[in-house]
């Protein structure tokens, strides 16, 4: 994580459900129809009704994110500026990234004869030129803000602080697997959200990389026992056969 | 003259109507898409073209580099005879699984990208390059098959002594790539974690499909041993396949005990007995996989016979091929909420492309020296060539 990484700060209790960051982003994205209920191949972001609060649903543009070590062909990677980018140019459609994904936001294109993977990508060329994320940007509430992952993670910090009694005392996203750079508070427990718990308490690429180090490992040592054994038997060939010799003349006595 | 009704054997009909059911198929997925094609979707993105064609079609050919290691490693003369058919199993299989990616992967003419585009961090980059490798591996292990065949004598010389000189390091590389893809594709697994029912998550999963791949690999090469003597008129001794069976039984037993230890090491327990479908569908592989196989091989009227070691093989390679569809389908069931079973289109490409590999393997018997055969066969295909006439 760097200085300029840059984040958005979901507040739960400012969001009254309008659906016009859903909009903005289908408008910024060139995907047709209606906000969508849930998350979907043209849909990058949904307000969901969860009881009496709305939560926004989007990619959390993890610190670490997991569809980014799962690519075989490295076609997502975690930008400086803090978005999580997926390079169709490179995908090969495995679709490991979906399943791997904690949070399941990767999407299919599942009715196109060449299929991408779809997700949020913050707005990347928008940001990049100085702009913030089309969702933010129509946000009438301020339920979303957007600004460096350092300076979202202490206004957050001070709204828990400075409204007792108000929010969970949680910012969600701050440390879960590693972190991420959409960050959300709340009002109400996040379980009771659908927000999952964290399944590790390390981002979860690190459960992968811990299995992929035992590759040198397995090669000098299977390696090596693999030749020992070779050797061995061999060895045992050559002993018999000489031992097939020198047999021979006393059998022939 | 030849006519109609002598050409259209059961088998022969049974195999046309498979292949016309995967042409179907496969204009589905190719034309008109894959909703029409399959039942896969955002909360279940991996079906039976992971779970079966690609999971079970790598495990199922880890006889390849077992009998190869026995034989060319540990001097296990005993299996000689088998190990070139052992080897063109595994190179089928793995060569039918590649076949599979056409079907599978969402971009199929992109399939080359991690020849070229890496990514060190990904259990899946790992598995791609060692299933290359070791295919390539496999096909020189095989190749003098069909060297065997080349007209040119002096060619023929020099190509087989080459081989014969790469022969033992080719072995030694297949033992260690098979170890590690078939290791990892277990490891793909571990990622998932929180997605995962616990009755089927570990972070060991590596070292369980390495233990699984065995016994059902070597159940595999049993099973095409006895159908090769059957109906190809292999000549092996029939010993053969008892001796095979003996190696699987304390394999059984070792992936049962890694299982079970393992489950209760991270506190799985309790899943055990749940009133849930996956309760079922996790005793059911159990008793697939390890209990009924490992009562059927050490039974004296069943181990006695080919035919009976053949049927006990067939239990474990379906208990094999629960164990893996539950691990990357089942498992999954309830985190994603999601319930998928396969459509007709995507079995039918699976058992097409099956058929295509027993085809191949059949093909290879009959035309290539791979297991020494008995004259029955070519008297009868006399017989028939005269009947022609």
């Amino acid at each position: 994580m760097t200085k300029e990484t840059r984040a958005i700060l979901i507040d739960i209790t400012k969001c009254i459900g309008c659906q016009q960051c859903s909009a903005a982003c289908k408008t910024a994205h060139n995907q047709p129809g209606d906000p969508e209920p849930t998350l979907a191949a043209a849909a990058f972001t949904a307000v969901e009704p969860r009881g009496e609060k709305f939560v926004r649903r989007m990619c959390l543009h993890c610190e670490d994110p997991a569809c980014a070590s799962v690519c075989p062909v490295g076609g997502i990677k975690k930008t400086a500026q803090g978005a999580v980018r997926y390079d169709g140019s490179k995908c090969i459609g495995c679709r490991y990234c979906m399943i791997a994904c904690p949070y399941s936001v990767p999407k299919y294109q599942w009715t196109k004869l060449a299929p991408y993977v779809t997700k949020c990508d913050m707005c990347a060329e928008k940001v990049l030129g100085g702009g913030q994320p089309a969702c933010v940007e129509a946000c009438p509430t301020g339920a979303s803000t957007f600004g460096t992952r350092e300076a979202l993670l202490l206004e957050a910090r001070k709204r828990i602080v400075e409204n007792p009694g108000v929010y969970v005392n949680r910012i969600y996203g701050e440390n879960e697997l590693g972190g991420t750079s959409v960050l959300y508070i709340s009002d109400v427990a996040f379980e009771k959200l659908g927000f999952i718990e964290p399944p590790a308490q390390q981002p979860l690429p690190t459960l992968s990389a811990a299995a992929l180090a035992e590759v040198p490992t397995v090669v000098a040592i299977g390696g090596s026992v693999l030749a020992g054994l070779y050797w061995i038997t061999e060895r045992r060939k050559q002993v018999a056969l000489v031992e097939a010799a020198q047999r021979e003349p006393k059998e022939r006595s | 003259m030849p006519n109609i009704k002598s050409f259209l054997t059961p088998w022969r009909i049974i195999t046309g109507l498979i292949f016309t059911a995967g042409a179907v198929a496969t204009y589905m997925r190719f034309v008109l898409g894959w909703h029409a094609a399959t039942n896969l979707s955002d909360g279940q993105p991996w079906g039976i073209w992971v779970g079966v064609s690609t999971l079970c079609g790598v495990g199922l050919s880890a006889g390849g580099f077992a009998i190869a290691a026995a034989v060319y490693l540990l001097g296990m003369e005993r299996y000689r005879p088998i190990s070139r058919a052992a080897v063109v199993i595994a190179f089928l299989g793995y060569t039918t699984v590649c076949a599979g990616y056409a079907w599978e992967l969402g971009l199929p003419w992109n399939f080359w990208h991690p020849i070229f585009m890496w990514n060190r961090a990904s259990v899946l980059f790992e598995v791609v390059w060692c299933i290359m490798l070791y295919t390539t591996v496999l096909a020189l292990e095989f190749s003098p098959a069909l060297i065997e065949k080349l007209p040119w004598q002096k060619m023929r010389q020099t190509l087989l002594t080459w081989q014969h000189r790469v022969l033992i390091g080719l072995v030694l590389i297949g033992v260690l790539l098979s170890s590690l893809h078939q290791s990892f594709l277990g490891g793909l697994f571990i990622i998932f974690k929180g997605k995962v029912y616990p009755l089927w998550y570990s972070q060991y999963q590596t070292t369980q499909f390495y233990l699984s791949a065995l016994p059902a690999g070597l159940a595999m090469v049993i099973i095409a041993m006895y159908l090769s003597m059957r109906s190809l008129n292999a000549k092996l001794d029939p010993k053969l396949l008892g001796e095979l069976s003996r190696v699987i039984t304390p394999l059984l037993v070792i992936f049962g005990l890694f299982r079970f230890v393992d489950l209760l090491r991270q506190h799985a327990g309790e899943y055990l007995f749940m009133a849930r479908p996956e309760t079922f569908y996790f005793w059911l592989e159990i008793a697939l996989f390890i209990v009924v196989p490992l009562v059927l091989f050490n039974m004296k009227r069943v181990n006695a016979t080919p035919i009976g070691l053949y049927w006990a093989s067939a239990v474990t390679v379906m208990g094999f091929i629960a164990h893996r569809v539950n691990v990357s389908i089942t498992s999954l069931e309830r985190a994603t909420g999601t319930h998928y079973v396969p459509k007709w289109s995507e079995l039918a490409v699976t058992i097409m492309l099956i058929s295509a590999a027993v085809i191949a393997f059949r093909l290879a018997v009959l035309h290539l020296k791979i297991f020494p055969r008995t004259e029955a066969r070519n008297a009868w295909l006399v017989n028939e060539a005269a009947a022609a006439d």
